[in-house]
């Protein structure tokens, strides 16, 4: 038998706005499922937190204004 | 001719083509039969393309007895993952919802192998929408799991399932398929075949499924690393309706290289099977004879959270529409049909942060590139999964992918070729990875390795 997770704030709030928008579509063990994707995704989230970044590091992502020619 | 025929390296078919030894329609024939006897087996192909393909085999036969020869592709038949647009036939991309669904153009990549003079014989299968909904099991199409050739228990990998199995099993000779993340290399690892990731922005994705802006490639799977050059040297190039495509001009140059040096993450074994470490040291020991081998630390970084964090905000907003219709409870794995609802609880600060943190990634990957030819690794950490089984739980090696993450994440090429078999008998692969813009260089450094084994000339029992 697993041991049950422990609470975490964080990811039960996140868990909220999904079964808010969603909820009525999914069944409870459906929700238990994506209760714990959501976890995951916050503890990948906070791996990437700790790694400080400067002003100057831009997103990785080119932007560039567009008009249409001519 | 058959047997010898159908695992013929594109450049020696495409010098009997040449000299007419070989005529495009009869080879076409072959491959057609082929894939509509021997296709549902594997569950491969989707649409059998066999009026589109004898027309274009027909244009290329009298091109040739003209004396217009277009090239080493030239009357060579192919297949395409069905996530690329082609006029006049579905493009399913594997899921249910999408399976009557049509284009009336063709992507940029069908058109290019067009002006090489290959023949489309076959849209090929793939997991549902490439993948990006979380799928974990192999069943995740909506026509069926593909089977591997080399073992009817046995998955081919994924996304480019198809595309994997068709090349395995003799229905054609190459294939193009996709990757975000691993889904050219692990059908190739686990077929053993050659399959190339080009770099990001290589080739163009215009009328390709789009399923993560910034991580998306298409790419070819063959016999070898050279057939892997020639597809990539008529399929890459700037295109006006991919602006993300590279002005960079791309000539495959199958030159040989007389030495290399190579890089090896310490440790990048931990995790995969017995087999699978045992072959890559054996082809470590194979490398030497090329070259020189260092080990390499990369900076630590969250190399993974970094690249599956911008996957799955990408993939969640590329099909926004289907998700939140609920449409997604007509897909074919049920884990796909809610595990997409969950990344609504990704922040936007956190995406913006994993893209900085790309950029971080992209400089200090390409820093330590700069010293190495290719860094390599194990092209899968297993052999082919069960099938009936979820594989992400399944599996028995637990190692995690850095090179996956770092390499797509970095949108870097890389290539995979097979270097034995594993306890199961089914192939295992290591992959050659390289600075962006840098296939020839890890081309040459496969087909050195290539030159040097026979893995490539094995080919399971054809029906």
């Amino acid at each position: 038998m697993s041991e049950p997770a422990k609470p975490d704030a964080e990811a039960d709030a996140l868990f909220e706005i999904v079964r808010q928008r969603y909820g009525d579509r999914l069944t409870q063990e459906e929700k238990d499922e994506i209760r714990k994707i959501v976890r995951a995704q916050v503890e990948a989230a906070r791996a990437l937190r700790p790694v400080r970044l400067t002003n100057a590091d831009e997103p990785f992502q080119t932007f560039a204004p567009y008009r249409a020619e001519p | 001719m058959k047997a010898d025929v159908l695992f013929m390296p594109l450049r020696e078919l495409g010098a009997l083509l040449k000299s007419r030894e070989i005529l495009p329609v009869e080879l076409a024939e072959l491959y057609l039969e082929r894939i509509e006897r021997v296709g549902p087996k594997y569950n491969a192909v989707v649409t059998v393309m066999r009026e589109h393909g004898l027309s274009q085999a027909r244009r290329a036969e009298g091109e040739i007895a003209a004396g217009n020869y277009r090239g080493p592709l030239h009357g060579i038949p192919y297949g395409a993952k069905d996530l690329l647009a082609t006029a006049g036939a579905p493009t399913t991309w594997g899921a249910a919802p999408y399976k009557e669904q049509r284009f009336g153009f063709d992507a940029t990549v069908i058109r290019r192998l067009e002006d090489a003079g290959a023949v489309l014989v076959a849209k090929l299968a793939m997991i549902e929408l490439a993948g990006g909904m979380g799928y974990r099991q192999p069943t995740a199409s909506f026509t069926g799991p593909c089977v591997n050739p080399w073992d009817s228990n046995a998955w081919t990998g994924g996304s480019s399932s198809g595309s994997g199995a068709a090349v395995c099993s003799g229905l054609v000779p190459f294939a193009v398929g996709s990757e975000t993340w691993g889904s050219i290399l692990s059908p190739a690892g686990y077929c053993g075949l050659a399959g190339l990731r080009p770099t990001y922005g290589r080739v163009s994705r215009h009328g390709a499924m789009a399923l993560c802006w910034t991580l998306d490639k298409l790419g070819p799977l063959a016999s070898t690393a050279d057939d892997c050059g020639l597809v990539l040297g008529a399929m890459a190039g700037r295109d006006a309706e991919d602006p993300t495509s590279s002005a960079r001009p791309y000539r495959y140059d199958a030159a040989p290289r007389a030495t290399f040096r190579f890089g090896v993450i310490p440790n990048v074994t931990d995790g995969c099977e017995g087999a699978v470490a045992e072959n890559f040291k054996r082809s470590l020991d194979v490398l030497r004879k090329i070259g020189t081998v260092e080990d390499v630390t990369l900076p630590d970084l969250p190399y993974e959270q970094i690249t599956r964090i911008i996957l799955q905000v990408e993939a969640a907003s590329a099909f926004e529409d289907l998700i939140e219709s609920g449409g997604i409870a007509g897909l074919t794995a049920p884990e796909d049909r809610i595990t997409p609802y969950a990344r609504d609880a990704i922040l936007a600060k956190d995406y913006l942060k994993a893209m900085r943190l790309r950029g971080v990634m992209a400089r200090e990957i390409d820093r330590v590139l700069s010293r190495y030819d290719a860094l390599v690794a194990p092209g899968r950490i297993n052999e082919a999964p069960v099938l009936g089984r979820e594989f992400r739980s399944a599996i028995s090696a637990t190692a995690k992918d850095i090179m996956g993450a770092v390499g797509n994440g970095a949108g870097l090429p890389a290539v995979c070729v097979p270097n034995g078999f594993g306890a199961r008998a089914l192939p295992t692969s290591i992959q050659f990875m390289g600075r962006a813009w840098g296939e020839n260089t890890i081309l040459a450094a496969a087909r050195a390795y290539q030159s040097l084994t026979d893995w490539h000339t094995r080919h399971p029992d054809l029906p």
